[in-house]
């Protein structure tokens, strides 16, 4: 963060890599370009922005890749204000998956509902850039600005059908509680940058917001005022629960997904909770870090056990509440978002692991597993919105589950492929869903193995994982039953299938069964760290 | 409180804070979680969507003060940096939540909250 102030003191240039951001600038630039040919386009090449915004998704996923297998020089840049690290990767590559998706689910529903299409992907790409940020951060400032982004872009995203109550309802309720949620985790970063001054000598050092100086000052018990940081600390858990619908902060979650569009539910579900993990596992993970037995850091490990058990309470709840609530929704939409509740509680078991783990690899391995959690989440859940979106035609009129009757047999493509993405949800095994669950509840076990004196904790949430998922057992299969074995009274014509969402669909089936049936690859690819040091660094 | 109004020497950059006599950090961060608290309240008791907007801002104002106050106790260019962000982001939310409170009062013509129910809470 003071970033302008150590260029003047030293007299140096500052600390620039802009290689190590190129994949953020090129999301960036193309989302720029995008809305720029929009403005100069006739009505019928509006598909050019879809092409072009999938080639700059692509060349975004590129550039990843090259950090991660040639590295950029360094592990950090801009004073600390960018990291290059295997959790920054992972989850960049996972957003800028779910976004690639979702600008193939759109790019027929957004012509055949007349939105502006140029429009449409700009922001979603502008909201690609702000989740790839909030993975990237190792500031707070610049986690704060990747969320802001992230969020302006989905309020509006959210209210795009601008005549439809119910999508203004949605992005409406979705600005209120999301710049509510806002202000909390600012106020949590203003009094932890308070909290972390330290006084070296006869003077006092001014509060950091850059994570892994937190982390270090916790580290060694040089906090200055322990109070503010654990108030600090729980305003941002408030505001990241917020925003990855953890259960007390959830109830904004089902209004908005059902009033909002259905590819952007499709989108809201996988995209932005995998950029919340990526940072609220950052911040948490290494800006209050397990301490261990220091004898002087006696208040710096207690923000770390009172954060931990937080979040496994926290997981409990949210597990719970998101698969009860689903057993009662007569809307698949809404059946759908409380099912994203769930599996943030799934998520978090993980997230929890990660915090608990004492040594480095069981860490890397808890949070692997969290970054393939989400990755699973977003194929499967993305397939099954896309199916969501082709029942339920224009301006979203059948999404209620009685819409599901009987069209199992008439629309044979749709209900099997639907059915596949609901028993992956659920966590059938040879599908994604079970070996994303496997690899969190693992890491859960391991952690809880090492660490006898609170092994039963981690027990205990593991088997309320397994319990919960038995209760889904009901609302997916209920969806199946109705699809199949219901008589169908009313009329129905089998929806069209465009070529995108076929595209859509072929993806995220092959998804589903090759994370399935062959997860290693990824989770090691997951778990490697980037390469640092193989080019020189090009502007220093 | 009492913790926070510890005093300890000021001989970083020069110069001392200018400070007013008696008034120290702990009586800008006592104003500040006031402010922040009358804006939650007011969040969850108001019925207007406009005024609820209002109270929003009010804690992102009571942030700016918080971190001010410790830019400002500390000598640190940081804090003061971040309220420009701050006050930047919260400029663009506005234009965007405006826009929205436009939009659905077009197609509704009632601001509200309570008034927003086809979606069940």
């Amino acid at each position: 963060m003071n970033f302008f102030a150590v260029a003047l003191q030293a007299g140096t240039s500052p600390d620039i890599n802009f290689p190590l951001i190129l994949p953020e600038m090129i999301v960036c630039g193309v989302a720029v370009l995008v809305m720029f040919l929009d403005a100069f386009m006739r009505r019928s090449q509006r598909w050019v922005t879809g092409g072009l915004s999938l080639l700059g998704l692509a060349a975004g996923a590129a550039a990843t890749i090259w950090l991660w297998t040639r590295g950029a020089g360094s592990l950090g840049t801009f004073n600390g204000m960018i990291v290059l690290d295997e959790i920054r990767l992972s989850f960049t590559l996972v957003v800028i998956f779910v976004s690639a998706l979702t600008v193939l689910l759109s790019v027929v529903w957004v012509e055949g509902e007349h939105l502006p299409a140029g429009e449409f992907h700009s922001l979603l790409l502008f909201a690609t850039s702000g989740m790839m940020l909030m993975a990237s951060g190792g500031d707070l400032v610049i986690i704060f600005l990747g969320l802001e982004i992230l969020s302006i872009a989905t309020y509006v995203m959210c209210g795009f059908r601008r005549t439809d109550l119910r999508s203004n309802e949605s992005s409406l309720k979705y600005f209120i509680l999301g710049s509510f949620s806002s202000a909390f985790l600012l106020y949590g970063i203003a009094l932890v940058y308070g909290a972390t001054a330290t006084v070296r000598g006869s003077g006092v050092v001014a509060g950091t917001t850059n994570i892994a100086q937190i982390g270090e000052r916790v580290m060694a018990g040089d906090i200055m005022y322990p109070a503010l940081l654990f108030a600090g600390a729980a305003f941002m858990l408030v505001g990241f629960g917020f925003k990855i619908a953890t259960a007390p902060f959830h109830v904004w979650t089902p209004d908005v997904y059902e009033g909002a569009p259905t590819p952007v539910t499709a989108f809201m579900a996988a995209g932005p909770k995998a950029a919340g993990f990526a940072s609220f596992l950052r911040v948490f993970i290494f800006g209050f870090p397990f301490v261990g037995a220091v004898a002087s850091a006696s208040s710096a490990t207690n923000v770390h056990d009172a954060w931990l058990h937080a979040l496994a309470i926290l997981a409990i709840i949210t597990m719970s509440v998101g698969n009860v609530a689903a057993i009662v929704q007569n809307n698949v939409k809404r059946m759908l978002a409380y099912s994203s509740i769930a599996h943030a509680g799934y998520a978090l078991v993980g997230f929890v692991a990660a915090g608990a783990a004492t040594d480095a690899t069981q860490r890397a391995d808890a949070l692997a597993a969290v970054a393939f959690y989400m990755l699973t989440y977003a194929v499967m859940n993305l397939g099954a919105f896309a199916v969501v979106t082709l029942i339920a035609r224009q301006n979203d009129r059948r999404t209620e589950v009685e819409d599901y009757n009987g069209i199992g047999f008439r629309a044979p493509a749709l209900s099997f492929t639907l059915s596949i993405f609901l028993l992956s949800l659920l966590g059938m095994p040879l599908t994604a869903g079970f070996i994303g669950k496997v690899a969190v509840f693992a890491s859960a076990l391991n952690v809880g193995s090492s660490a006898p004196a609170a092994s039963s904790l981690y027990t205990i949430l593991v088997v309320i994982g397994v319990l919960n998922t038995a209760i889904s057992a009901y609302y997916y299969l209920r969806l199946i039953i109705v699809m199949f074995f219901r008589e169908r009274t009313t009329e129905w014509a089998v929806p069209r299938i465009p070529a995108s969402m076929a595209l859509v669909l072929v993806i995220t089936i092959l998804g589903v069964f090759y994370l399935g049936l062959f997860p290693g690859r990824v989770l090691d690819a997951f778990k490697r760290k980037p390469a640092s040091g193989a080019v020189t660094q090009i502007a220093r | 409180m009492t913790e926070l109004a510890i005093n300890f020497p000021f001989a970083l950059q020069g110069a001392p804070a200018p400070q007013v006599q008696g008034i120290d950090l702990s009586w800008y961060l006592a104003l500040s979680a006031v402010l922040f608290t009358i804006g939650v309240v007011g969040v969850i008791i108001k019925r207007n969507v406009i005024s609820m907007f209002m109270c929003i801002e009010l804690m992102l104002n009571a942030v700016n003060l918080t971190f001010v106050a410790f830019a400002s106790y500390f000598r640190d260019v940081t804090g003061q940096l971040f309220v420009f962000i701050v006050m930047t982001v919260a400029a663009a939310e506005a234009a965007v939540g405006l826009g929205i409170i436009i939009a659905i009062f077009r197609n509704r013509e009632s601001l509200d909250v309570d008034d927003a129910n086809i979606l069940k809470l």
